[in-house]
C-alpha cells in the first residue's frame, strides 16, 4: 500500500545516526566459528535447562536446552559438533550465565524441524515456540508468549524503525529479504487473527519504505526521524494513535502486537524452512573496526571471532558496545558470546563515544523535554542520590521509563541519569516486594 | 586490542556536543549587543563597570574555589592542582553572573560598589549554597538589590542623558505614564526601543539588543522562544489592566528592565522551574505579580519580583509534576476496592 505519514509524538532525540558506516554493505554469512559457547539466557524470563550431556553429538538446528516455564525459549545449537563443557561463566551483562560449548567439527548436517505448507494458526504458534523465537529487537522477549495474548487484538506492528544510531541489521534485512518478512508477518497475523499489517520505517531509510510499497495488504507507514521512534509505545502511538497504558499494561490491551522485523523473518524461516533461531543479522560498526559489516552470525560466537571477520580494529576503541549505542551493554573485552538479541558491535572511537564527566545538574530540564515517556529524569536523580527512592518514583514517575537514553543524551552536564534510573527501580522493586510479604 | 583505557559505563554510549560550558559560552555571547549598546549610549564608564564586574566575579568564585577546595592547605603543596581543578571545572557561569549585573546597573554606579555586588552575588548567593547549579536565587537579581539597598544614591539617581531632555521623566518605568501623554515629550516607542536618549540601566535600554540576543537564544536552543513572548505578553496585559489604557502595551513592555529580565534573567536554568507546566505557571504569575507591583510602586522592581519567584520555584516544582504518556487515571470505583 502507498505509505503514509505517521504521526507525531513530543520528545525524543536526533542523534547522530551514522549509519553510512554499514548501511550499504550487502549481508554477509559469517563461517562458523571453531567453538560456541551458547548462554542459555536467551531471552526475557527464566534462563533454559540443558537437555544435552557433555560429550553428546549434536547436528545444526538441534534442540541442546529447553525453555524453563513460559516465559523463556529453547535453545538450539548452532554448529554441528561435540558438546565440550557446560560452564557458568559472567555474560556480558554483569550476571553469571550458563554456557553449553560446543565444538565445530565443520560438517553441514542439520537437524530442522519439518516444513510446513498452509499452516494453520495453532500450528504457527507452535512452530513460533518450537523454533526458540524471541523478539529480535533487543529486549528478547519471546515470541510464543506475544502471539497468545490475553485480550484480542487487531493489528500487528511490524518495528522497522531502527531508530538507534549505527544499526543497520534490519535495514539490510528489509532490502534483501522484503518477501520473506511479508510472509513472515502474514504468518504472524494468522496466528494473532489479525486482518491489518502496519510496517514502520523510518524516513531514512527511503529504499526499504519503496520495498514495502507493493504490498497490498501492507500498510507502511513513514516513522519521522526521531530516537526512540522503535520503542512500543511510541511506534504504537504514531502508527495507530493508541495510547499504551503505564506497566504492566501491555500493547494488546489496546489491540496491538508488535514485532520486530527480523522476528518475522525468522517466524518464515521457521515456518517454510523449520529452521530453529540460532543465528542472526549482526550490525559490527564504529570508527574504530576496519570494515563495517552487516553479518549473520551464529549463535554463541565469540566477538572477537566477529572482530576478526571484518578485518580487526582500525584504532584502539574508546568504548565497545554490544548492542545499539543507545541501549547497549559496554563491554570490558572481547571474551563475550553473541546472543539472540545482539543485534550490533560497535568498536567506538574517543570522537565518537561519550566519556566526559558529570558536571553539576543545571536544572535545564532538557531531559524533561525529551523523554518521550514525560517522565522527569532530574527529579529521580537527584531524590535517587538523596537516597530517598519513594520520593524518586513519586516526582520522577520512574517506573514509568523506558530507558530510552535520551535524557542522558541530551544532558549538557553528562549527568548519569540511566544509571540512576536503574538504581531507583530496583530499589523501588525491593521495597515494594518487602512490603508485600509484611 | 581492548585494553585498560577503554570506558565501560551504562548506556547511552552516545551523547550530544552540548555542555554546560557552551550554553553559557552562548548566553554569554548573546549579552554581548547588549554591552556594546550600553557603551555606545553610556561611554567608556560602562565598558570599566563591565570588565569591573565580570573579572570579580571569576576571582570571587576562583578564590572561594581555591579555598574551599584545599588550595591552602599544607602551605600551599595543592595549589597548582587546585587551581587546575578549577580551570577544568570552570564553566562560565560566573562571567555571565557578572556581565548581567553590570548590565542592570545604570552606569554611574562606582566601579568598587559593582565589585562589591559581585563578590556578595558569587559568593553569598551562589557558592555558599554549592556553586553552579545549587544556588535558590539568580545571583546576580539579588546582587543587583544589594548594591541597590547599599549603594541607594548612585543606583536610584540615574545617568544623565543629553541636557535636552528633562532627566527627572527619565527614570526607567517610574513616570511612564505621563512621559508618554505629555505631548510635549520628545520621546517615542521608537526611542525607546532603540534606547535612544533614554535614561536607564546599562544594558537595559536599547531593546534592539536585547532582542538580538534574544533570537540568538533561541537559535542556539538555549531557551525556548515562548517563555520571554509569554512573559511579556502577560506583562503588558496586565500592565495595560492596571493602567486602563491599552495604547500603553507597547510603552510598557519597551521601558525599563522588564525585557531585560524576561530574555535574560527569567529565563536563567537554575532558578526556574523544570518541565512545561511548572514553567507556564512561574511566566505567568512572575509577569502578572510584576506588571502589579510596577503598577503600585512606580519603580522598577524587576529584581524583586526575580527573586520573589525564584523562592517560591521549590513549591511549583512539587505540584507541577507532569503525567507519563499513556497515563490514565484511575476511577473512583477501583479505588474502592
Amino acid at each position: 500500500m502507498k505509505a503514509v505519514r505517521g504521526k507525531y509524538y513530543f520528545g525524543g532525540v536526533h542523534p547522530h545516526g551514522r549509519k553510512e558506516l554499514s548501511s550499504a554493505s550487502p549481508l554477509e554469512v559469517m563461517p562458523a566459528p571453531q567453538t560456541v559457547a551458547i548462554s542459555l539466557s536467551q531471552s526475557l524470563g527464566r534462563p533454559a535447562v540443558p537437555a544435552v550431556e557433555k560429550g553428546a553429538e549434536v547436528k545444526i538446528g538441534e534442540l541442546i536446552a529447553r525453555a524453563d516455564g513460559p516465559i523463556s525459549s529453547d535453545v538450539f545449537s548452532s554448529v554441528c559438533g561435540t558438546v565440550e563443557d557446560i560452564r557458568e561463566e559472567t555474560g556480558a551483562g554483569g550476571a553469571a550465565e550458563k554456557f553449553i560449548v560446543i565444538k565445530n567439527n565443520g560438517k553441514d548436517d542439520r537437524a530442522f524441524l519439518p516444513p510446513l505448507s498452509s499452516p494453520s494458526a495453532e500450528e504457527i504458534k507452535t512452530r513460533i515456540r518450537e523454533a526458540g523465537i524471541v523478539g529480535l529487537g533487543g529486549a528478547g522477549f519471546p515470541t510464543a508468549v506475544k502471539v497468545s495474548p490475553r485480550t484480542p487484538v487487531d493489528t500487528l506492528i511490524l518495528n522497522g524503525a531502527e531508530c538507534e544510531p549505527y544499526l543497520t541489521c534490519d535495514h539490510r534485512l528489509m532490502l534483501e529479504k522484503t518477501d520473506e518478512i511479508v510472509r513472515g508477518a502474514r504468518y504472524l497475523a494468522a496466528a494473532l487473527g489479525v486482518k491489518e499489517i502496519i510496517i514502520g520505517i523510518e524516513a531514512n531509510k527511503p529504499d526499504a519504505i519503496e520495498k514495502f510499497e507493493p504490498y497490498e495488504d501492507i500498510k507502511v507507514v513513514i516513522l519521522k526521524k526521531q530516537y526512540p521512534m522503535g520503542g512500543e509505545k511510541q511506534l504504537t502511538y504514531v502508527t495507530t494513535g493508541r495510547r499504551i497504558g503505564l506497566p504492566p499494561a501491555l500493547p494488546a490491551d489496546v489491540g496491538v502486537v508488535v514485532q520486530n522485523v527480523a522476528t518475522a523473518y525468522a517466524v518464515c524461516e521457521a515456518v517454510e524452512l523449520g529452521k530453529p533461531l540460532y543465528e542472526r543479522v549482526v550490525t559490527v560498526s564504529g570508527k574504530a573496526v576496519k570494515e563495517p559489516k552487516n553479518v549473520w552470525v551464529k549463535l554463541g560466537t565469540q566477538i572477537k571471532d566477529v572482530i576478526e571477520y571484518c578485518g580487526g580494529e582500525l584504532s584502539a576503541p574508546k568504548k565497545v558496545v554490544q548492542g545499539g549505542p543507545m541501549t547497549g551493554v559496554a563491554l570490558a573485552n572481547y571474551d563475550v558470546y553473541t546472543h539472540k538479541t545482539t543485534s550490533g558491535i560497535l568498536l567506538m572511537t574517543a570522537d565518537e563515544a561519550a566519556a566526559e564527566e558529570p558536571t553539576p545538574c543545571l536544572n535545564c530540564g532538557k531531559c524533561a523535554d525529551v523523554c518521550p515517556m514525560h517522565l522527569m529524569p532530574m527529579n529521580t536523580a537527584f531524590y535517587s542520590a538523596a537516597g530517598d527512592f519513594e520520593a524518586a518514583e513519586k516526582y520522577g514517575n520512574t517506573l514509568a521509563c523506558i530507558e530510552c537514553g535520551a535524557c542522558e543524551y541530551i544532558c549538557p552536564a553528562k549527568r548519569p541519569l540511566i544509571q540512576a534510573i536503574r538504581k531507583t527501580k530496583a530499589e523501588i522493586r525491593k521495597l515494594r516486594q518487602g512490603g508485600q510479604k509484611k | 586490542m581492548i585494553d585498560n583505557t577503554v570506558v565501560i559505563s551504562t548506556p547511552p554510549h552516545v551523547k550530544s556536543k552540548r555542555t554546560t560550558r557552551g550554553i553559557m559560552l552562548d548566553v554569554t555571547i548573546a549579552l554581548l549587543p547588549c554591552a556594546v549598546a550600553g557603551i555606545v549610549f553610556f561611554g567608556w564608564q560602562a565598558l570599566i563597570l563591565e570588565l569591573v564586574s565580570v573579572a570579580a566575579c571569576v576571582a570571587t568564585e576562583f578564590v572561594y574555589y581555591f579555598i574551599a577546595n584545599g588550595g591552602f592547605a599544607k602551605k600551599c603543596k595543592n595549589a597548582g592542582a587546585t587551581c587546575k581543578k578549577w580551570a577544568r571545572q570552570f564553566d562560565l557561569t560566573s562571567v555571565v553572573t557578572g556581565l548581567i549585573l553590570a548590565l542592570i546597573l545604570p552606569a554611574d554606579v562606582k566601579w568598587y560598589e559593582i565589585l562589591i555586588g559581585d563578590i556578595f552575588a558569587i559568593a553569598l548567593v551562589k557558592m555558599f549554597f554549592g556553586g553552579t547549579g545549587k544556588n535558590l536565587v539568580n545571583p546576580a537579581a539579588a546582587a543587583r538589590i544589594f548594591t541597590a539597598i547599599s549603594f541607594s544614591v548612585s543606583v536610584f539617581v540615574l545617568a544623565k542623558v543629553e541636557p535636552s531632555l528633562d532627566s527627572e521623566l527619565l527614570t526607567g518605568a517610574s513616570n511612564l505614564e505621563g512621559l508618554l501623554k505629555d505631548k510635549h515629550s520628545a520621546l517615542t516607542a521608537l526611542d525607546l526601543f532603540l534606547g535612544t536618549g533614554v535614561a536607564g540601566c546599562i544594558g537595559e535600554t536599547c531593546k534592539l539588543a536585547i532582542i538580538i540576543g534574544f533570537v540568538y537564544l533561541c537559535v542556539r536552543d538555549v531557551i525556548k522562544w515562548w517563555q520571554p513572548v509569554l512573559f511579556l505578553g502577560v506583562f503588558g496585559l496586565t500592565a495595560c489592566l492596571c493602567s486602563l489604557d491599552i495604547t500603553l502595551f507597547l510603552p510598557h513592555v519597551l521601558s525599563g528592565g522588564v525585557m531585560f529580565a524576561a530574555v535574560f534573567m527569567f529565563t536563567d536554568y537554575v532558578t526556574s522551574p523544570k518541565g512545561v507546566i511548572g514553567q507556564l505557571v512561574y511566566y505567568i504569575a512572575g509577569a502578572a505579580l510584576l506588571a502589579v507591583l510596577r503598577h503600585l510602586t512606580k519603580v522598577e522592581v524587576a529584581s524583586f519580583v526575580i527573586l520573589l519567584m525564584n523562592l517560591i520555584v521549590p513549591l511549583i516544582d512539587k505540584y507541577c509534576i507532569r503525567k507519563p504518556f499513556g497515563y490514565v487515571r484511575q476511577k473512583k470505583t477501583k479505588e474502592g476496592k
